[in-house]
C-alpha cells in the first residue's frame, strides 16, 4: 500500500465517518502498530547547503602550507596568537575560531571534516555548480531529479508524508523528483486561516481540497494534496510541546530557525528521514574579514545553529547524521577587494554518532602555484559524490549507489563506522 | 565615364533600398494572430492574450478588446502611450519617484550616515545617548530641517509604485516588461551598496528600453550605479596604465626631491599597500556572459571571463553622498579637465582611466588592441548584445515568460532570427512570438502558473478592488516565495511553474484568497457586489455562475462549479446533513403531514438569500482555487 492510498483509506475514512474530526496522520499512525514501528527506527539525514560557496581555506585552514600565507597577505590565519589563534586540528589544518563549537564535536570524534571536496565539472558559476551538486550529475543539466530525492527512492520503503522536508520557502533542487518531498517555511503557519466556526473551517478546507483534487494541472494537483495532508498532520500535535529546552540557544537566523523546526519534526516522531536547510551569504568577494567580518559572522551562525540543533535532539543523536555542502570553494589568493573569488574545492563537515570523527579526510598536496587548478584554485581531490554516497548509503542503509549517482564509479570513503 | 560610374553606383544604391531590403519595418510590425487556425474562438483568444500581457483581466476588459480587435489592442500596448492619469494621481504623494540618484542618496540616509553628518555639523551625540528621548528629539528635528528621511521610506515608495503600477496602469505590457527585464538584469535591495539605486535602475535604466533595442538596454545596465555596485565592478581596478604609472612615479619623485626615502613616506607606503590590495573582480564579467548575454552554454571559457573583467576595470560610480570624502575628492578633480585624460563622466557613471587595464585583450574570437580605454567596453557590449548565442538565450527567456515553461526550439529560432535581423529590437521579437501558432496552441493556454505577484495583482484587478495601502501585498508575496526587489542572486527569480508551487506557498495562496475576500487586508477594499456592477443574482447558482465567468473567464469546469455550490448552498455541514436526511425521509415516508414544513421553508430561505458575505465566500474560493493560480 502506498502512502497516498494509506492516507485516503485510513485518515480519510475517519474523517468521513466523523469519528476523529479532521484527521491527524499522527493520531492515525498511533492506532496502527504496523505504521508506527518503522518510524521509531528511522535513520535521519540532515543536509545543509551553504549557498554562495564557502571559503574552505579559511574555515579549515591548511596553515602549515607556506604558500597560503603568500597568497593571502591579508586573510591568512594560523594557530599563532598574532595570526588568528585558530584551533590546531592536526598540525596541518586549523579550525576558524568562530567554529569553536565544531572543535568540541571534532575532539569528541563525532565530527569529520572532508577537505578538497568539489565537483569534477569546472564551472565557477554559483547557479550551475549548485545545480550540478544538487542534481548529483555534474555533466548533465537535464537530470530532472535531485540526489536526495533519489536517495529517498532507494531506501525502498514507503513512509510518512513527512519523510523528506526542506525548511525553505521553495523546494531545493536536491529534492526535486518523483518521491514526495515538502517545502515548509514555518511549521506554525501551516494552516488554512478561515473565519468562522469549526464546521465552516472543516467544510471550506474540504472544498479547497476537492478543488485541488479535481484540477488537471499536475503540479497544482499533487502539491495541493501534500498541503492538505500536512495541515492535518500538524494540527493534532501541539507544536509548543516540542519547543527546545531553555538551555538551548538557536541563533535567530534563517539557518537557526530552520534547524530548530527540523528538530521539532524529529522530536514529534512524524517519520522524518531527510531534512534540508540552507545557509546564505558565503559569496565573500568583498571584505571577507578574518576574526570579525562577514566570514566570521557566517561561521558563528553556522556552527552555533548546528550545535544548538545537535543538543536539541539529544535523545535522537544515534539516529541522526548531519552533512554540510557548498557549491565550490574560493581562490587561494585573495582578490583586490579584501575577499576571494570563485574557486574550485572547499570543505564539508559530517556530524553523527556513526561518523568516524576527529579526522580531516583529504588528499591535498600543496598550495604551490603549480599544484593549483588553473594556477589559482585548490584542486578538487575528492568528488563530492564520494562523500554524499558514503554518508547517505551507509546512514540510510541502501546499496544501489549507481542509482544514486548514475554514470559514476563509486569511490567509497571510509568515514562511517560499520 | 566618371559620370557613368556614379550613375551605376547610384542605381545600384537605389535598387538596394527598393528591392533587396523591402521595408522590413512595415513587414515586421504586421500583426496577425493565428488563433482561429489553432482552434480558439475570438473570446478564448482574447482571454489568453489578456492573461499573458496584462496583470489580470478586469471586468470589462474582454469586451473592450473584442471591440477594439486583438491585434489593435496589442499594437496599443506596444506603443505604451495610453494616459495613466489615475495611476499618476495615486502616486502623487510619492516624492522619491521623481528624484535623481544623488537626491535619493542624500534624502534617504541610514542612521549611521546621519550620525556622521551630525558630527560634521558640530552636533556631537555619543552613541549611548542616541536612543534617549532628548537626543532623539534633536536628531528628529535635524532630519526635519534638512529634509532627511530613513531609507525604509524610499523602499516603501519603490514597492508601492510597483504594486500600484501593476494594478492601475493602462500600459500593462509596459509594467510586465519592466518586471521581466528587471529580473533578467537582477539587482537587489538586499545588498546595501546597491539598494539606493534600485529605483532609478528600474525607472531610468530598464523602463526606457523595454521595447527598444537590447543593445541599448545592455549598455545602460552596464553603466548603472545599481549594477556596478551589485556585481562589485565599482571595485574592480587595475594599475596597468600610464596614468597610474605616472602618478606613482610623480609621487616617488616628490619625496626624493624633499630628500625623504620613499619607503619611509607614509603616503607612499599607503599607496603601495592599496595597489597591492585592490585589483580585478570577475563578478560582473561572469554574470554579463552567463546571465545577461550569451547564456551558460554560450561558448565562453574562464579565460574569457578574466579578459572581460579587465575590459571593465575602471567602470565605476560617481560618489554621491555629498558629505563623504570620496565625493569631495571627486568634486576637486572636476576642476581639471579629466575628460582630456580619458576619463568619462556620464550622469552617475564614472570611467576612471587611471584604474583601467590598458593591455591587449582577447575575448571569444574578438581582439581588442591595447589602450582601448572606455570605448572597448562599449564595443564589447555591442558585440555581445548582437551575438547569435545572445539572441537565442534572450529569445528563450522571453518565450518562457510569455508562451510556456518549455518553448519549442522552432519558436526560439524564429524569434532569434528576428532578433538578429532587427538588431535586437524587442518589439519585433515580441511580434514574431505572438504571430506564431505556438503562442495560440490550446496546450499553451493557461499553462503558466502565476507568480505570487501576478496572483495578488490579478485578484485585485479581477474584483476591481480599491488599493489604499499597497505595501501589505509585498508581505503576502514574500510569504509565497517572491520577495520582489530582494532576490539575492544575479539570476533573478526562476521562471518555472514548479518553482512557485510548493506545499506552503500553495497554502499561503489559498489564505490570500480567503483573507482578501473577507476584507481582512487593511486598506484594500473588495466589494463582491461591485464585481458584477451591483447586479443582484437571482440565485446562488447564478451568483457562482457570474462570478466564475468574471474571475475565471473561459474556464468551463462544471465539477468546480458544483463543488463550490455544494459548500455555499448549505451554510454548514449540519444543515446539509439535515437537508439530506430530510429528503431521505421525504422519499421513504409517505406521510407528509408529519414533516416539519416550517423547517423546510427556513432551510430554503437560508440557502437562497444571497448576502454580500456569501458572494465574498464564493470569491475567496475562486481566488484560492487551482484555476485562478494559472494564467
Amino acid at each position: 500500500m502506498n502512502r497516498r492510498t494509506f492516507m485516503k483509506n485510513g485518515a480519510m475514512t475517519l474523517f468521513a465517518t466523523g469519528i476523529g474530526g479532521v484527521p491527524s496522520f499522527v493520531s492515525y499512525a498511533a492506532n496502527s502498530s504496523k505504521i508506527i514501528q518503522p518510524y521509531k527506527k528511522n535513520k535521519i539525514l540532515i543536509c545543509i547547503f551553504q549557498r554562495g560557496a564557502m571559503d574552505g581555506l579559511m574555515a579549515v585552514t591548511p596553515f602549515a602550507d607556506v604558500h597560503l600565507k603568500n597568497a593571502r597577505p591579508n586573510l591568512f590565519m594560523s594557530p599563532a596568537k598574532n595570526e588568528g589563534n585558530i584551533f590546531d586540528l592536526d598540525g596541518h589544518f586549523g579550525l576558524h575560531p568562530s567554529l569553536s563549537k565544531f572543535y568540541d564535536l571534532f575532539k569528541e570524534e563525532r565530527m569529520a571534516i572532508l577537505h578538497g571536496v568539489g565537483s569534477p565539472n569546472k564551472t565557477r558559476s554559483h547557479f550551475d555548480a549548485q545545480d550540478y551538486m544538487e542534481s548529483g550529475t555534474p555533466f548533465n543539466k537535464g537530470t530532472d531529479s535531485g540526489w536526495l530525492n533519489r536517495a529517498i527512492g532507494l531506501m525502498g520503503h514507503d513512509a510518512s508524508p513527512f519523510r523528506a522536508v526542506s525548511l525553505t520557502s521553495t523546494l531545493p533542487r536536491s529534492l526535486y523528483g518523483v518521491n514526495e518531498a515538502l517545502a515548509i517555511n514555518n511549521l506554525q503557519d501551516f494552516s488554512l486561516k478561515i473565519a468562522g466556526n469549526n464546521s465552516t473551517i472543516k467544510n471550506t478546507t474540504a472544498t479547497f481540497e476537492d478543488l485541488y483534487d479535481m484540477t488537471s494541472t499536475d503540479i497544482l494537483n499533487k502539491t495541493g494534496k501534500d498541503s492538505f495532508d500536512t495541515i492535518k498532520m500538524l494540527k493534532e500535535k501541539n507544536l509548543k510541546d516540542f519547543k527546545p529546552k531553555a538551555s538551548i540557544n538557536y541563533p535567530n537566523s534563517a539557518l537557526g530557525n530552520a534547524l530548530k523546526q527540523i528538530a521539532t519534526l524529529i522530536k514529534m516522531d512524524v517519520g522524518l528521514e531527510v531534512g534540508f536547510a540552507e545557509s546564505g551569504g558565503w559569496d565573500t568577494h568583498f571584505n571577507q574579514g578574518k576574526l570579525d567580518g562577514t566570514m566570521a559572522r557566517n561561521l558563528s551562525d553556522f556552527s552555533d545553529s548546528i550545535s544548538a540543533f545537535w543538543n536539541d535532539i539529544e535523545a535522537y543523536q544515534d539516529e541522526v547524521t548531519l552533512m554540510t555542502m557548498t557549491e565550490f570553494g574560493r581562490t587561494v589568493h585573495e582578490n583586490g577587494t579584501g575577499g576571494t573569488d570563485h574557486g574550485r574545492a572547499s570543505c564539508m563537515f559530517v556530524l553523527g554518532n556513526d561518523v568516524k570523527g576527529g579526522n580531516v579526510y583529504q588528499n591535498i598536496s600543496s598550495l604551490a602555484i603549480q599544484d593549483l587548478e588553473d594556477g589559482r584554485d585548490l584542486p578538487v581531490t575528492t568528488d563530492f559524490r564520494s562523500v554524499f554516497s558514503s554518508v547517505a548509503s551507509h546512514h540510510l542503509n541502501f546499496n544501489d549507489t549507481k542509482g544514486l549517482f548514475p554514470d559514476w564509479e563509486e569511490k567509497r570513503i571510509h568515514l562511517m563506522r560499520s | 565615364m566618371k559620370n557613368k560610374v556614379y550613375f551605376l553606383i547610384l542605381t545600384f544604391f537605389i535598387a538596394t533600398i527598393l528591392f533587396a531590403n523591402p521595408t522590413p519595418k512595415l513587414n515586421g510590425t504586421k500583426l496577425s494572430f493565428p488563433y482561429t487556425k489553432m482552434g480558439l474562438n475570438k473570446k478564448q483568444a482574447t482571454v489568453h492574450l489578456l492573461n499573458r500581457f496584462t496583470y489580470g483581466i478586469k471586468p470589462g476588459d474582454i469586451d473592450n478588446v473584442l471591440q477594439l480587435g486583438l491585434e489593435n489592442w496589442f499594437k496599443k500596448q506596444l506603443t505604451a502611450i495610453q494616459d495613466d492619469n489615475e495611476l499618476n494621481q495615486r502616486l502623487s504623494g510619492y516624492d522619491a519617484l521623481t528624484m535623481d540618484n544623488e537626491t535619493i542618496v542624500n534624502s534617504f540616509i541610514p542612521m549611521y550616515e546621519i550620525k556622521k553628518i551630525l558630527k560634521l555639523e558640530g552636533i556631537n551625540i555619543a552613541d549611548s545617548n542616541f536612543e534617549k528621548p532628548r537626543y532623539k528629539a534633536i536628531v528628529d528635528s535635524f532630519m526635519k530641517v534638512k529634509n532627511i528621511r530613513l531609507p525604509g521610506e524610499y523602499q516603501r515608495q519603490l514597492i508601492n509604485r510597483k504594486i500600484l503600477g501593476a494594478v492601475y496602469s493602462n500600459n500593462q505590457l509596459n509594467e510586465i516588461l519592466t518586471d521581466f527585464w528587471f529580473n533578467h538584469f537582477n539587482v537587489s535591495l538586499s545588498k546595501n551598496q546597491c539598494a539606493m539605486h534600485v529605483l532609478t535602475f528600474e525607472r531610468d535604466v530598464i523602463k526606457p528600453h523595454i521595447l527598444g533595442n537590447f543593445e541599448d538596454l545592455l549598455i545602460a545596465t552596464a553603466k548603472s550605479p545599481a549594477m556596478l555596485e551589485f556585481l562589485d565592478n565599482n571595485y574592480s581596478v587595475s594599475f596597468n596604465n600610464n596614468l597610474s604609472k605616472l602618478e606613482y612615479q610623480r609621487r616617488i619623485n616628490k619625496t626624493l626631491e624633499s630628500n625623504v626615502s620613499p619607503l619611509q613616506d607614509s603616503s607612499i607606503i599607503k599607496m603601495i599597500k592599496q595597489r597591492k590590495e585592490q585589483g580585478l573582480n570577475e563578478n560582473y564579467a561572469r554574470e554579463l556572459l552567463e546571465l545577461h548575454t550569451l547564456g551558460v552554454d554560450g561558448g565562453y571559457t574562464q579565460s574569457d571571463v578574466t579578459e572581460v573583467a579587465k575590459i571593465f576595470t575602471g567602470w565605476s560610480v560617481v560618489p554621491m553622498l555629498r558629505h563623504s570624502d570620496y565625493r569631495k575628492t571627486f568634486d576637486k578633480s572636476r576642476q581639471y579637465n579629466i575628460e582630456k585624460l580619458g576619463f568619462v563622466v556620464d550622469g552617475n557613471f564614472l570611467y576612471r582611466a587611471n584604474r583601467h587595464d590598458d593591455s591587449i585583450k582577447n575575448i571569444l574570437n574578438y581582439h581588442f588592441p591595447s589602450n582601448g580605454g572606455y570605448d572597448e567596453g562599449v564595443d564589447l557590449l555591442k558585440k555581445l548584445a548582437n551575438h547569435p548565442n545572445t539572441a537565442k538565450f534572450i529569445c528563450k527567456k522571453i518565450a518562457t515568460k510569455f508562451v510556456s515553461d518549455n518553448p519549442s526550439t522552432e519558436l526560439i529560432d524564429n524569434m532569434a532570427k528576428t532578433f538578429i535581423k532587427s538588431k535586437g529590437n524587442i518589439k519585433q521579437v515580441l511580434i514574431t512570438m505572438v504571430n506564431a501558432a505556438e503562442f495560440w496552441d490550446q496546450n499553451t493556454v493557461k499553462n503558466k502558473v502565476k507568480t505570487p505577484f501576478e496572483l495578488t495583482i490579478s485578484a485585485i484587478r479581477a474584483t476591481n478592488a480599491e488599493v489604499k495601502q499597497p505595501y501589505q501585498l509585498f508581505n503576502w508575496c514574500s510569504n509565497m516565495g517572491q520577495k520582489f526587489y530582494n532576490y539575492q542572486a544575479p539570476t533573478g527569480f526562476p521562471d518555472r511553474s514548479d518553482y512557485w508551487v510548493n506545499t506552503s506557498a500553495l497554502l499561503t495562496r489559498m489564505n490570500f484568497g480567503l483573507a482578501f475576500s473577507a476584507s481582512k487586508l487593511p486598506g484594500i477594499k473588495m466589494d463582491a457586489a461591485l464585481i458584477n456592477n451591483n447586479y443582484e443574482p437571482e440565485s446562488i447558482n447564478a451568483a457562482i455562475q457570474s462570478l466564475s465567468e468574471l474571475l475565471l473567464p473561459e474556464v468551463n469546469s462544471e465539477k468546480n462549479f458544483n463543488r463550490v455550490l455544494k459548500l455555499v448552498s448549505g451554510k454548514e455541514l449540519t444543515n446539509k446533513l439535515e437537508v439530506h436526511a430530510f429528503n431521505q425521509n421525504k422519499m421513504e415516508n409517505t406521510n407528509y403531514d408529519i414533516m416539519d414544513s416550517s423547517k423546510e421553508n427556513n432551510l430554503q430561505k437560508m440557502n437562497t438569500s444571497i448576502t454580500n458575505e456569501k458572494l465574498a465566500q464564493i470569491v475567496g474560493l475562486l481566488l484560492g482555487s487551482p484555476e485562478f493560480q494559472k494564467r
